[in-house]
This record gives structure tokens, sequence and C-alpha cells, in this order.
């Protein structure tokens, strides 16, 4: 029983992280159309500062408020920048998603080398509400527990600011049929450039809860961004409520078959994805 | 109210409207009939700002709109009912309606137009919190007539709000554009159920291959031998 709640709650701990991670994705990759390989970048950016913030005395949980935004920001402009200029100039949908795919390539590459040139290659990490919780008699430290609900709260809220919101309502429609939601008036360039900043804040903000509870390396982005792929194709492309539900699923695997053999875990999720794309590729939540 | 001038267009370096010109007057139900390909839709694209028009003029409340952006054009008073519906099926009815409302003059008025809606798709009411997928074709059309509703119109462009529907529905339809006429709504009516279209217009353009090739009041165009030939199959 301690082993299978170990397992389970463990896998749920860290499926928030996912959920969260992938709803960024689904919003770029899903909604704007760019299959971010860069996404993960962003994530290590933000564990970065927050470690770096940290390490300045500011309380590690503060700095989602600083994340956040300016990764929004810089989303958002380089949507508009780069991404927005692909889109115009591609003469049909599959050349833009190919071309934006190549371009995202590039900024990961710009990216990791930056961290690299800031952060050095070696691992860093802090000590943070490092005290162990019993669960049952399965043991957790705060700090994952405080990460999982935070990734989980933000999650909620943005989810009901699509449904509720009108910018929100205009994200979605122009998930589904971008050239009719033109149509009801709605903005598409900006609003897919919102859809893109949202999707790097998650990452940053999902970087900075990462940090609080795992050691960081500047290598690490690119294992997130694949977690995220996989995750979204299970949760269905375009589809918020499947990241989220799908970040958990994943999360339980991975603790189950980590488990039973930790060198196993990454192949899993390229089982799992294979799989996915052979059986299922609409998603669990898909259309 | 609209005034369309000498307009052509083209897809690329195919040209698929020629020399387009066209007149919808305030209170009228013009219609614009035509066969598959003939250009109608094209014609729709350029007007409500999908499609640049490469010469030619544009004109709605006297105002030039052939160069503004599709949204802005919405706001000054024309809505697009697209062809095949185009709903937000992963949405509800009452979001796809909302999105219709979606400029900011619509939005902060959106309760009250979506109750005078409700008043002329009453069924739309039942059906408020259904996914727009789950629905059948006819009621799907008349979210979309209703959705076009929402941005509170001057001149509605219908395009074959008819077809792939059961012929009773067809009726429905009709009847309803006749409706939204009496309330003061101007309406441009594209279709190919010619019959029924020119009983309830009070003018008609014939398109051809790009080409308005007839054009006057419905009476006239039902005598004519063309139309019983080409479109009534007499
Ligand atoms: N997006 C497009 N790209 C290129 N050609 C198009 C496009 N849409 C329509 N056409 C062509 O333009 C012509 C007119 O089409 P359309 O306006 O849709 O006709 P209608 O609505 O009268 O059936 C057709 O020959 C069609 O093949
Ligand atoms: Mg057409």
């Amino acid at each position: 029983m301690e082993q299978f709640l170990n397992i389970f709650l463990g896998g749920l701990l860290i499926g928030g992280i996912y959920s969260l991670v992938s709803m960024g994705l689904s919003l770029q990759y899903g909604v704007a159309k760019v299959l971010n390989i860069a996404h993960g970048e962003f994530l290590m950016i933000g564990a970065f500062v927050t470690y770096w913030l940290q390490q300045s005395g500011v309380e590690p949980l503060l700095t989602v408020v600083i994340v956040g935004p300016t990764m929004f920001i810089i989303g958002f402009i380089l949507y508009r920048t780069v991404f927005t200029s692909i889109r115009l100039r591609s003469a049909h949908p599959g050349i833009y998603e190919s071309n934006s795919l190549l371009a995202a390539f590039g900024i990961y590459f710009i990216v990791m080398n930056i961290g690299i040139l800031i952060w050095g290659t070696t691992p860093h990490s802090y000590t943070y509400l490092n005290q162990s919780i019993s669960v049952g008699g399965a043991l957790f430290t705060q700090n994952r527990i405080v990460a999982a609900a935070f990734a989980v709260v933000i999650g909620i809220a943005f989810y009901l600011f699509l449904t509720n919101t009108r910018t929100g309502k205009a994200i979605r429609a122009a998930a589904q049929d971008p050239a009719t939601a033109g149509l009801m008036g709605v903005n598409i360039d900006f609003v897919l450039a919102l859809c893109f900043g949202f999707g790097a804040a998650m990452a940053g903000v999902a970087g900075s809860l990462i940090s609080i509870c795992y050691s960081l390396s500047t290598a690490m982005g690119l294992g997130y961004t694949v977690i995220a792929i996989v995750v979204v194709t299970l949760g269905g492309l375009g589809s918020i409520p499947g990241s989220f539900i799908g970040g958990f699923i994943l999360g339980v695997i991975g603790s189950a078959v980590s488990f039973w053999e930790p060198g196993l875990t990454v192949a899993s999720y390229y089982v799992i994805f294979i799989v996915l794309l052979l059986v299922r590729p609409k998603g669990i939540m898909g259309r | 109210m609209l005034e369309i001038n000498n307009i052509s267009a083209f897809y690329g370096n195919i040209q698929i409207l020629w020399d387009v010109s066209l007149k919808v007057n305030e209170g009228e139900i013009v219609a614009l009939i035509g066969g598959n390909g003939a250009g109608k839709t094209t014609l729709v694209r350029a007007i409500t700002g999908l499609l640049p028009i490469a010469s030619g003029s544009i004109k709605f409340l006297e105002k030039e709109i052939d160069k503004l952006p599709p949204h802005i054009i919405t706001e000054l008073g024309i809505s697009h009912i697209p062809e095949g519906r185009k709903l937000f099926t992963e949405m509800s009815v009452h979001e796809n309606l909302e999105m219709g409302a979606y400029s900011k003059p619509a939005w902060k008025k959106k309760h009250e137009t979506l109750e005078r809606v409700f008043k002329i798709f009453p069924r739309l009411k039942e059906r408020e919190k259904q996914l727009a997928r789950t629905l059948s074709g006819g009621e799907q059309q008349m979210v979309a007539m209703g959705r076009g509703l929402m941005s509170i119109p001057k001149l509605c462009i219908i395009d074959e709000p008819s077809n792939g529907l059961a012929p009773m529905v067809v009726m429905e339809v009709f009847k309803i554009v006749q409706e939204l006429r009496d309330q003061g709504i101007t309406i441009l009516l594209i279709e190919q159920n010619v019959r029924h279209t020119l009983e309830i217009s009070d003018r008609a353009y014939v398109l051809e291959n790009g080409r308005v090739v007839m054009e006057g009041d419905c009476a006239t165009c039902l005598a004519s031998e063309h139309i019983k030939k080409a479109y009534l199959g007499l």
C-alpha cells in the first residue's frame, strides 16, 4: 500500500508539472501551430532565473510573478516578430508549420547556448521546504506538494479564463477555425501571439516550480519538450483539458516505470507516443 | 446601401470575378444566383474583406470599404453567414452566438441581442448549452444565422443557407430570411435553390463564370427563358 501510494501520488505530483508544461505547448502547437522545440528552453530559463533570484534572497515561490509575465512578453514578441512573418509569407498552412518548426529549432539552440554561457553545464540546486510529509506512510517533501498545487491552480485558473472571458473564447474559437474566428472580428495574429506568450509563461513558471524541488541543468529543457509533445498527443492536439489530464496520466505512468526500472522511463514515453500515433492519433480528448 | 462597381478579383493569377456590379437597397432581399463555381462565394469574400479586389470599388452606406479589414467591415454593419455554416463545433450554441457578438460595440449589447435572436429561433434557446456539433443540419444553420445576427448587422449576406438541408427545413430557412427582412435587416441571399429564392426576393442577379449575365426584378427573372432552362429545369 505504502509502495503504491509512493508511486501513484508521486506520479500525480510530477504530473502536475507535466500538465502545466504541456498546456503551454498545447497553446503553441495546438492553437498557434508552432511545434515549439524550444519550449523546454523557456522552462530552463525560468528555472535558472528562480535559482538566481533565490540565491540573492528572494522567496522562490514569489519569483513566478516575475518569471511568468517576463516569459509572456518574450513569447508574445517572438511570435509577433518571427512566427507572424513566417505565417504571412507561407503559401499554405503546411509550409507555415514546417518553417516555424525550423525556426523553433534555431531558437532552441540559441536559448540553450545562452543558458550554458551564463550558468555553465554543471547541475545547480538549492534547498527549500524540504521537510517530508507522510501520506499513509508514503513520504513526500513539502516542496513537491507545493509545486504541484501551484501548477494545478494555474491550470484551473487558465481553464476558467478560456471558458469565461471574451479573449478566452476568442482563443478557443481560433483554435478550432481561425478563418471563421477572423470573420467574427477576432484579430487572429494578436490571439495567436497571446497563445504563444501564455505558452512561454507556463513553461517559465513550470521551470520555477521545478527548481524548488529538483536540481537544474542547462540541458534540462529538451526532456521536458519531449514530455510535453507526448502529453499533447495523449490529450488531443489543441485540447487544453486534454493536456491537463494527460500530464497526470504520464506522470503516473512514468512514476510506475521508474519504480520498476528507472532507465526505461524516457523510453516508455516514446513507446506511449508511438502506440498513440498508431492507435489513437487524436488522443484521449481529441475529436 | 451596398454598391459594388465593376470589381474584378483573382485567386493567385486566375481571374474569378470579371467586372461585377451589384446594388442592394435598404430593406430589400436581393438574390444572387448561379451554379457551382460561378464565383458567388468569391464575391462575398470580396465584400467582407477576406479577398482583396484587383479593380473597381465597393461602397457600404456611402463609405468605401474595399480596403478595410474584415473586422472593421463587420463593425460597420455587414454580417457574413458563411457557406457550410462554419460553426465552432466544440463550443456550445450559446458560445457560438456570443462569438458573433465579438466586436466591442456588439459585445456590450450581447444580452439584449441574444434575447432577440432567441425570439427568432426559439429552438436555439432549448439547445443553448449543447455543443454545436450535436445539432441537426437545420439547427446548425439556425445557429449560423443567429450568430450572424449577433453583430447587430444592417446587411446580412447569407451564403447558400439551404444547402444540404431536408426540404421541410429549407422552407423554414426561407421563412426566417423573410422574417429578418421584416425586422428591418437588408439581405443579400446567395442560393442555388433558384425557385424559392426568386419567390421571396425583390430583385436578382445571375452570376455565370464570374460575370453578371442578368439582373432585374424576380418576376422578370422567373419568366426568362434562360432562367427556366438553366436553373428551373423547365
Ligand atoms: N481558395 C481558392 N483558391 C483558388 N481558387 C478558388 C478558391 N476558392 C474558389 N476558387 C475557384 O473560384 C471559382 C469560384 O468559386 P466560388 O466563388 O466558391 O463559387 P460559388 O460560390 O459560386 O460556387 C471556382 O472555379 C473555384 O474553383
Ligand atoms: Mg459558394
